[in-house]
């Protein structure tokens, strides 16, 4: 796919170096040979809808949620496309009052693979709990864009990413907290972990935070390296050889995001084929 | 209680703002022409190698885009400066030799006064050259070399010619472009191996006339084991004209060397800092940057480690305070380039009055650096609405055996942290004036202690009360 | 009784138009100790943050009187320099700012006078000794990293320097262990003299072992439902707060 003519699919908020690659997010033209499959949802008031979209193929994909004040999203995306479909997806919501999102994501699949996430908490008290896990190997290449605007007064931004990079994958992840001027009591938490386990992956982290209001609460953390050496050194000391604790290990990172899917039988195919992947590598 | 909002002073500028009455001798016309850099080669009477790099650069500064991130460049308007004011002048040895307008300039600086205490070295450039340079005989005679850029041209062409614009090539930037075109003044510093220079040489730079650019280019060269604290301050009065300092800073450090480079940056609001600073650090060296940012209108400003021996080590240091009309963009980069390197990023920033203070920055773990460790700090407060603080860091790692922590925040002086204070009898003024001095704190503890008290000075802590 | 130092006369106060102190009336006179006691949420850390001044709560109605003055319409740091002192159940983390940087500003901003570094650092040495904490303690920055055993001797540490007519402990021993509870009672019986007072919030009995209580007051839903003797405190310790919450309902 390296051949193929590339798109560019977004751009990151802020734009920074040109050499640290990170400005723009790049997707396959391939993935757009089909018009996007298109989604819009509107929540009323008072009222909550989950919903599950899992992608297996080549696609682009577009998703718009509109919240209703009090109104409640719980909105799961999993992508386990087999190795070498390039995909890309868009999920934008909107949150009036006091609405919730809840977003889990699941990237195991796609080479190209573009995955954005735009939410507006344009209301009062309105709330985004954003969690996602992503396992890339071989010659995957995971580009993810997420960006949470926080306009609304006393608005609540949670993002949580973790993830595992083996054989030559590479990932960028940009997370952007973005509070508005006005935003007044506004909190905002982001953090990133990354475990690479080949020395050939590449993974590239921009947690960027923005602020125009003073009275707010931002913060972020991102840590990229290792597996945690002494976690490893007590499971072998168990008797589970390296790669089982490896395994081990990456699953536990996986759990907190796969615990959130309603779907027992979903989970249990995204965990089979990560220690399937884990097991190859 | 109504939301209190905190309100601190401008920083005390008067000290600065006395313009003084010196007349340039020469003073190049506006603008960047083949023949004005010509004009400016001939007159500093470069080599022909100089003169060519100059003409390079100036074609790569026509041919580069102005950058496509970071502040608003657009009131920057080239034809309108001047790249180079020569003072009335010539270099001396003795302050007493230097004409009294220019030495009145950095008399009321406390420069001489700081050289008698605290310095080893002291050299002054005012506008386009250095006016002022000396440094302790002992030093020269340990091989100690500490003079101005143009002097080391003469005298120590070899060295200069192999290491000028090397680790920032012309090509590196538009504003590196056109600093390589109309360079002028700065310092260089040589410590032979094995040397430790156990006090702080400083530089002093003062752009004096309206209109006019600064170029100034340091280089400093520590050799093998030795070690070196370099410290460089900017001031200019104001103006209302846009005046320009794109600088350019050189650094080796060779094996087992340590060097520390202090900067308080307090140009006058009307300047534009666009200034390059790039340290290699070779196998179990040490840079150290301390770096203050207060003035300016607009400041693009982040020094760069380069990591390139085993063990190689980089800590920065840096505060930033944005007021009204600033717009200041500061950060640092890193790369790691091979095993067991390491850095450690810490940063405070502070915006007030409308003024933007960014935080950017971008490391970069290369494939095969094994065990590279990199922690970076940044917390910004912001003492009100009006004004903005943006973090911008990205990092790039491409080596599994490796280490990156990076942590941020973003928030104000919390009532409740002002409510404890104001509970065991402070003032509400005196506790936010507390809370903000706690906040760069650390920052304040880096810096050369004369240093630490004119930042304790500057940033006035006027508090405004806040009323029920 | 000895002379009232603190009269608190039928106070109302919330959070945002909350009411939590619906009415509430207490007398400490100097040279007394009182205890005040109650299930949690009913009141009792709001009415030393009302007293304290802490800007979330509003007054509704009632007044309070310290030795002698309006207390109320006082802004925080002046009713500290009057003699109140307020230890904190959670103290706020300030970085850069260390313990004895704000025990000399606290203490210059109540006297009006500049304080010695080195006579300072001397009687803080006599506090620090009293409460079993090293030296380093006083150049440490103010409750960060602290843990919460440590955060309270640092409270304790504050009591004595600063020398308040009326210290307000608010749970200032819970969460430590027993050696930690006698450190902090050790420390809280060197403070009190004939010329000042305590009002204490605990649930602990021990801690009171060491002093003699002059009064016990029970809150409930913000009320004052009962005022005695020591002797209540082991009443509740043994059968809790049933009895009051009947006469209640």
């Amino acid at each position: 796919m390296t051949a193929e003519k590339e798109i560019v699919y977004d751009r990151i908020p802020v734009p920074t170096w040109r050499w640290l690659g990170v400005n723009e997010v790049r997707v396959p033209a391939a993935v757009f040979r089909d018009a996007p499959i298109q989604r819009l949802v509107t929540i009323p008031a008072g009222e909550t809808r989950e919903m599950t979209v899992v992608c297996r193929s080549e696609a682009a994909f577009e998703f718009r949620a509109e919240l209703g004040p009090e109104a409640e999203l719980r909105l799961t995306r999993v992508r386990l496309s087999p190795e070498g479909t390039p995909c890309a997806d868009k999920v934008k919501a909107t949150l009036a009052e006091n609405a919730r999102l809840v977003y889990t994501a699941v990237e195991l699949g796609g080479d190209g693979a573009a995955d954005l996430l735009d939410v507006d908490l344009a209301g009062d008290g309105s709330r985004a709990d954003v969690a996602a896990f992503y396992f890339a190997d071989g010659r995957q290449r995971l580009d993810m864009n997420y960006r949470i605007r926080q306009r609304g007064k006393r608005t609540d931004a949670t993002l949580v990413v973790q993830g595992g990079l083996s054989g030559e994958a590479e990932k960028n992840f940009r997370g952007t907290l973005d509070f508005a001027r006005g935003a007044a009591g506004s909190a905002g938490r982001e953090r990133e972990t990354v475990a690479l386990l080949s020395p050939k992956a590449v993974n590239r982290s921009a947690p960027l935070m923005l602020s125009g209001e003073a009275e707010v609460d931002g913060r972020h953390a991102t840590s990229v390296g290792r597996l945690d050496e002494e976690k490893l050194f007590y499971l072998t000391s168990r008797g589970l050889s390296p790669a089982d604790a490896k395994r081990l290990i990456v699953l536990a990172a996986a759990a907190p995001v796969l615990d959130r899917l309603t779907d027992g039988a979903l989970a249990d195919e995204i965990r089979s084929q990560i220690e399937g992947r884990l097991s190859d590598g | 209680m109504a939301k209190s909002k905190t309100y601190i002073e401008d920083i005390e500028r008067t000290l600065y703002d006395v313009r003084d009455e010196n007349r340039p001798r020469f003073r190049s016309g506006t603008g960047l022409s083949e023949e004005i850099v010509r004009d400016i080669s001939r007159r500093k009477q470069d080599p022909a190698w100089m003169t060519e790099l100059r003409l390079a650069s100036l074609a790569v500064y026509h041919e580069t885009p102005m950058p496509a991130w970071g502040p608003d460049l657009s009131s920057l308007d080239m034809d309108r400066i001047a790249t180079y004011v020569q003072p009335d002048a010539v270099m001396a040895g003795r302050w007493e030799d230097v004409p009294e307008e220019i030495r009145g300039a950095f008399d009321r600086l406390g420069i001489p006064e700081a050289e008698k205490e605290s310095l080893a070295g002291v050299g002054a450039q005012y506008d386009s050259e250095v006016v002022y340079h000396s440094i302790q005989s002992s030093l020269t005679k340990q091989g100690v070399i500490y003079t101005d850029m143009e002097t080391a041209l003469r005298e120590h062409e070899e060295i200069v010619r192999e290491h000028f614009m090397k680790l920032v090539p012309p090509r590196d930037h538009k504003f590196a472009a056109l600093h390589g075109a109309v360079w002028s003044g700065g310092s260089f510093v040589y410590v032979p191996a094995g040397v430790e220079v156990k006090i702080p040489l400083q530089s002093y730079f003062r752009l004096n006339a309206p209109g006019a650019g600064q170029f100034e280019h340091t280089l400093i060269i520590v050799e093998k084991g030795a070690s070196l604290h370099f410290i460089d301050g900017c001031s200019a009065p104001k103006y209302n004209v846009t005046n320009l300092h794109a600088g350019c800073v050189e650094l080796y450090v060779r094996e087992g060397a340590r060097l520390r480079y202090s900067t308080i940056e307090n140009w006058s609001r009307n300047m534009m800092n666009l200034n390059t600073k790039r340290a290699l650090v070779e196998a179990g060296g040490l840079i150290e940057w301390v770096s203050g940012s207060f003035g300016s209108r607009v400041s693009m400003l982040y020094p760069t480690s380069i990591l390139s021996g085993e063990g190689a080590r980089c800590e920065f240091t840096g505060v930033t305070f944005a007021g009204r009309g600033q717009h200041l963009d500061t950060g640092a980069t890193v790369l790691h380039a091979a095993p067991r390197t390491s850095s450690v990023i810490h940063t405070r920033s502070i915006s007030k009055d409308g003024g933007a203070a960014v935080y950017r920055s971008g490391v970069k773990i290369a494939a095969g650096a094994k065990g590279a460790k990199c922690s970076v700090n940044c917390d910004s407060l912001m003492l009100d609405d009006e004004s903005r603080s943006d973090t911008i860091p990205v990092m790039d790692v491409r080596e599994d055996d490796a280490d990156v922590g990076h942590e941020a925040k973003i928030g104000r002086i919390s009532d409740e942290a002002i409510y404890y204070l104001t509970s065991r009898g402070i003032s509400e003024d005196e506790a936010r004036a507390m809370i903000v001095r706690g906040f760069v704190e650390p920052i304040a503890k880096a810096l050369p202690l004369e240093y630490a008290v004119e930042m304790n000075n500057l940033i006035n802590l006027e508090l405004e009360g806040a009323r029920r | 009784m000895g002379e009232n130092l603190l009269a608190v006369r039928d106070l109302r106060a919330g959070v945002e138009g909350k009411e939590i102190l619906r009415g509430v009336s207490l007398s400490v006179g100097k040279g007394e100790t009182h205890v005040l006691l109650g299930p949690n949420g009913s009141g009792k850390t709001t009415l030393m943050n009302v007293l304290m001044g802490h800007p979330r709560y509003e007054v509704y109605e009632g007044n309070a009187v310290f030795d002698g003055e309006d207390l109320l319409s006082l802004p925080t740091h002046e009713r500290a320099r009057r003699g109140l002192f307020l230890s904190f159940q959670t103290p706020e983390e300030i970085p850069g700012v260390t313990v004895e940087n704000m025990l000399r500003t606290a203490r210059q901003a109540a006297t009006g006078k500049k304080v010695g570094i080195a006579a300072f650092r001397k009687e803080m040495a006599a506090a620090l000794e009293i409460l079993k904490m090293d030296g380093d303690w006083a150049g440490r920055y103010l409750n960060v990293g602290f843990s919460g055993g440590e955060k309270k001797r640092t409270e304790i540490l504050q009591l004595l320097t600063l020398k308040p007519k009326l210290a307000l402990l608010d749970e200032t021993d819970s969460g430590l262990d027993v050696d930690a509870v006698r450190v902090v009672s050790n420390g809280v019986s060197a403070f009190r003299t004939a010329e000042n007072a305590c009002l204490i919030i605990t649930h602990n009995a021990h801690i009171l072992s060491s002093l003699s209580v002059d009064g016990v007051h029970v809150l409930l839903d913000g009320r004052i439902v009962k005022s005695g003797g020591a002797e209540l405190v082991e009443e509740i310790g043994a059968r809790g707060y049933a009895r009051f919450l009947q006469a209640e309902g």
